[in-house]
Order: structure tokens, then sequence, then C-alpha cells
């Protein structure tokens, strides 16, 4: 009996953990305000799509462009990223939820020139913001605006 | 022909050179309210704290130093980044326009604001403009919500009458259930009689 009850314990949780995942991969952080060139794209669930001014940005989507493609992004929270030609931007983490004090953002700058300005996050909770980098690890000691270039 | 620009133009490889051959790096921007921000980088071999508008730390690899923060050239660092620049979105704006006492109707200085937010929801081709009504503690909570309500009501109406799509706005009302001044109930507070305009 007991062990039927695991068994259907862990069969429940098999079908409830990818579906969270699920739920907190397709959470929308963002959009698209602007883009240039003809070589922008969105890449998702392994598929690559163009980018358009007011398409949606969610968790884990990357951020690609071409040789003269540039694409400027808003997050929820109003933080302001654009990215020049040739380069690669992973969103791969984002929570602004002041009523229950969480915030998190995580993103990794693969390469590419970077304008970066901080929105609401950065002023709350400057130590939830990180970056990944082709050289190492950046973190925020308090709110900060900053343009970054790296490659790989 | 003119030798300045010339110059200009020929020395202009040699001064990106300085950051060209350097393939990593950051700097600190100006931020706009006159705060300097600061981070920290941190590669396999040493980390590194940037707290200086206009300084940039550079690094070679995951496997170097950083090097010290180092002044860089404005016009340099404008020209490597304009084509980001060009694409960077403008910051959200938001506008607190005010109500007479126990009224719908704006004040005089806030109609004045209308043509301000008409104009930044232009400059941002923005399809995400929220209106939240609230009141001030006076007359009875119900009776506010549904205030708050008309006056949010009012604001739509005349941004739809000068052209703004209803389908890039959005309603809230809190009432006062969401003071910018907190005070007793039922005290009468003109600045907490507003809507709030955020255009994104």
């Amino acid at each position: 009996m007991k062990k039927t009850a695991i068994c259907c314990l862990a069969l429940i949780l098999l079908i409830l953990l990818p579906l969270s995942a699920l739920a907190e991969e397709k959470r929308v952080i963002g959009k698209v305000k602007g883009t240039r060139g003809s070589m922008v794209s969105i890449l998702r669930d392994g598929k690559t799509k163009p980018a358009f001014p007011n398409d949606k940005i969610y968790q884990s989507d990357t951020i690609l462009t071409g040789s003269d493609g540039a694409i400027g992004i808003l997050l929820e929270d109003n933080t302001l990223i654009s990215m020049g030609p040739i380069g690669r931007l992973a969103m791969d983490k984002f929570k602004f939820a002041p009523a229950k004090n969480e915030y998190e953002l995580r993103l990794h700058m693969m390469h590419g020139t970077f304008v970066y300005q901080s929105g609401l996050l950065g002023k709350l909770a400057p130590h939830a913001v990180e970056l990944d980098t082709p050289v190492g690890r950046i973190s925020m000691l308090k709110e900060t605006d900053f343009k970054a270039k790296f490659s790989e | 022909m003119n030798w300045k620009i010339v110059i200009v133009l020929l020395s202009f490889p040699l001064l990106m050179a300085g950051c060209g051959s350097k393939d990593n790096f950051i700097i600190l921007s100006p931020s706009g309210e006159g705060q300097v921000g600061a981070l920290e980088i941190e590669t396999e071999k040493g980390s590194a704290v940037l707290d200086e508008e206009g300084k940039a730390i550079f690094i070679d690899d995951r496997k170097s130093v950083p090097s010290d923060p180092t002044a860089v050239n404005r016009a340099e660092t404008q020209a490597l980044f304009q084509d980001a620049l060009r694409v960077h979105p403008l910051m959200p704006q938001s506008f607190l326009l005010y109500f007479k006492h126990n009224s719908d109707q704006l004040t005089e200085g806030s109609q004045k604001l209308i043509p301000y937010i008409l104009e930044a929801v232009r400059k941002r081709d923005s399809r995400d403009i929220s209106i939240v009504g609230h009141t001030d503690r006076q007359g009875e909570d119900g009776y506010n919500r549904i205030l708050s309500m008309e006056r949010a009501q009012v604001v739509y109406d005349i941004l739809r009458a000068q052209n703004v799509k209803g389908e890039e706005m959005t309603i809230l009302y809190h009432g006062e259930g969401n003071l910018l001044i907190p005070t007793a109930d039922e005290v009468a507070e003109p600045r907490n009689r507003r809507v709030e305009v955020m255009v994104r």
C-alpha cells in the first residue's frame, strides 16, 4: 500500500515538474522596442524567428543580430538593453515581484556591443543583477548603467 | 578637399585601435540622475571594481587579470556603440494628473500636461499605456473606488479623443488603497486625487 502511494506521488511529481519548468520558461519578461537592419532574430525552443518591434520576449530567449542588425529591448521593470551588430544575448533569468520582494536578472552577454540602462530592479535590488560574459561574471554593487563589448 | 576631415578620417581607425584591439571591456556610463554606479567583474584570475564614470576595465580573456580602470575617449565610445545607441529605447515616462475635489474634472495645471503625454506616446511609438486612478481618503471607500475609476476613464477618453488607440491603453483603479501621501481616514489631500499615466 505504502509502495503504491510512493509510486503515485512519484508519478504526480513526474507530471508536475516539467509543467512547472515549462511555466517558468514561458514567462513574458519584456518586449522588443526597436530594430535596425534585416538580421535580427529571437531563438526560442530551438527555433529562430525574425524579431519585430513590439514582439514579446520570454525568459530564456536568445536574441541574435547579424552584421547589419541592432535591437532595443524594454524589460518589465523598465530595464533598457540595446545590442549592436553580430551580437548574441541570452535572457537567462528575470524575476520582478516587488510585492513579494523577489528580484532576479541574469543575462548572458555572449558577444557584441551592449548598452545597459538600469530599471527598477537595478534600483531596488542591484545585487540581484548578474551578467555572464566570455571573460567572467559581472555583478552590480549599486544601480549602474554601462556599455560593454565582448567577443567569444 | 578639406584636410581636417581627411586627418580625422585617417586617424579614426588608429583611435579605434585603442579599443578595437581590446576585445572585451566594460565602461561605466553617466547615469541620468547624477549618480555614479559601481560594478565588479570577476575572472578566473582576479576581480576589479569599476566605480568611476567614463572609465573602463579591459579584460583579455577569462584567464587574465582585469585591467585597472582606465579613462576612455567619450567620442570614441559613442562611435563604437552607435548602432546599439540608435535603437536604445527611451525610458518609460510617467505623468501624474490631479483632480478637483470630489470631481472627475482635471485641474487646469494637469490639463496642460495632456500634450506632453501625447508627445511621450508618439516618441516611443508606445502600445503600452497604463492609466491608474486614485482618490484621497475623504468619503466612503466604495464611493472612492468608483470615483477613481471615473477619473481613470476621463483620462482614457481624453487620450482616446486624441487618437490614442483603445487597445493600447489599460485602465486600473485603486480608490483610496494606494496613497501617494499617506494620511488618516477622512483627510482631504489634493495630491492623492490623481491618475498616473505610464507610457512605456
